[in-house]
């Protein structure tokens, strides 16, 4: 539950979220243009887009409370530079339809997901293998809940421990989605290895 | 002797107690308002920090309970109330609602699959509208 609903963060907080992820998406679509076209991968995109739309809804009890996928390292793995636009799209969908995080909020939260994302896909290029799979979509799950104790810790000290909470009950996230991560590309691989990755 | 006959029969018909108790006597009290919190998955939302405001502010303070529920006495004569809930175990999750108490029972959900579809319909609008940009772009270049 990274996602932060509205009526939390400072306006100054909120605003630096919207510029950064609309610089980001115009950067990340120019990136992707330059590499080929776009057009081709609208289909993939649009699939992996409804796959993390949708993975919020998969809870999972931790402790007094509940966390969900976030998919956000496959999103990465898959689209590669197109996964910011991607998580963007996902999470105003996440926003009007499953009340999953604020609307004003969306530039942050897009931040706080979609910038590990890009790490996540920097790192599966290393090398596309399972194991690089796995490490990428573990490091977006991390990299995004302390991205969110980054975000939650603009408000204050007093914010510190339920930040550490945060933190401790998505050790279990951090798991699942590196296993979900290495198993898609282990399939992926060898079924299709041109999904992988910024192709097709 | 008879005088006292007759005032005896009075007794037992109206001062008994029996006689009294089929008096029936209806009283009330309203002592209480339930709020719930949950997330989607119907997931209690317990130990949240609720803080319930009338029209001159804040009225009450509390913490929802394991089933994410959490209970307070209505002011006589104020029907609404401006509930605040914030999750203290997944921090940045904050929802409020506006109770009327004219109405019995406040839910605004949909029920989620409607939701899922709604999402993959906007998905694939998306996509189709992309594809015609693109289309009617590349068809510009040619």
């Amino acid at each position: 539950m990274v996602h932060i609903s509205d009526g939390i963060l400072s306006f100054q907080v909120l605003a630096f979220g919207w510029i950064v992820t609309l610089l980001l998406i115009a950067l990340t679509l120019w990136w992707s243009k330059r590499k080929g076209s776009i057009a081709e991968k609208i289909p993939k995109l649009s699939v992996v887009t409804a796959a993390f739309f949708v993975a919020s809804l998969i809870h999972i009890p931790v402790g007094p409370t509940s966390v969900h996928l976030i998919l956000n390292g496959l999103v990465g793995i898959m689209l590669g530079t197109l996964s910011y636009p991607a998580i963007f799209i996902g999470l105003i969908l996440q926003a009007f339809l499953f009340g999953h995080g604020g609307v004003t909020v969306i530039g942050i939260n897009a931040m706080d997901m979609g910038i590990p994302a890009l790490i996540a896909y920097s790192i599966f290029r290393i090398r596309q293998s399972p194991l690089f799979g796995a490490i990428a979509g573990g490091v977006a799950v991390t990299l995004a809940v302390l991205l969110t104790a980054a975000v939650l810790l603009t408000l204050g000290e007093s914010y510190v421990w339920v930040v550490r909470a945060l933190i401790i009950y998505h050790i279990p996230i951090i798991v699942i989605e590196s296993l979900i991560a290495a198993s898609v590309v282990a399939f992926l691989s060898k079924v299709k290895p041109e999904l992988l990755g910024g192709g097709k | 002797m008879r005088k006292i006959f007759i005032f005896i029969i009075f007794m037992v018909l109206f001062l008994n107690p029996i006689a009294e108790a089929h008096r029936l006597h209806v009283v009330y009290k309203i002592s209480e308002v339930e709020i719930q919190a949950y997330y989607g998955g119907n997931i209690p939302c317990r130990d949240a920090k609720v803080k319930i405001y009338d029209a001159n502010g804040l009225y009450l303070e509390g913490t929802t309970d394991k089933e994410g529920k959490f209970r307070f006495p209505p002011k006589v004569g104020v029907n609404t109330y401006k509930v605040v809930v914030e999750a203290v175990h997944m921090p940045g999750h904050k929802a409020e609602v506006t109770i009327n108490l004219t109405k019995s029972v406040y839910t605004q959900e949909t029920p989620l699959y409607q939701n899922i579809i709604a999402g993959f319909g906007y998905l694939i609008g998306l996509a189709g509208i992309a594809m015609v940009y693109l289309g009617w772009k590349k068809g510009k270049n040619d």
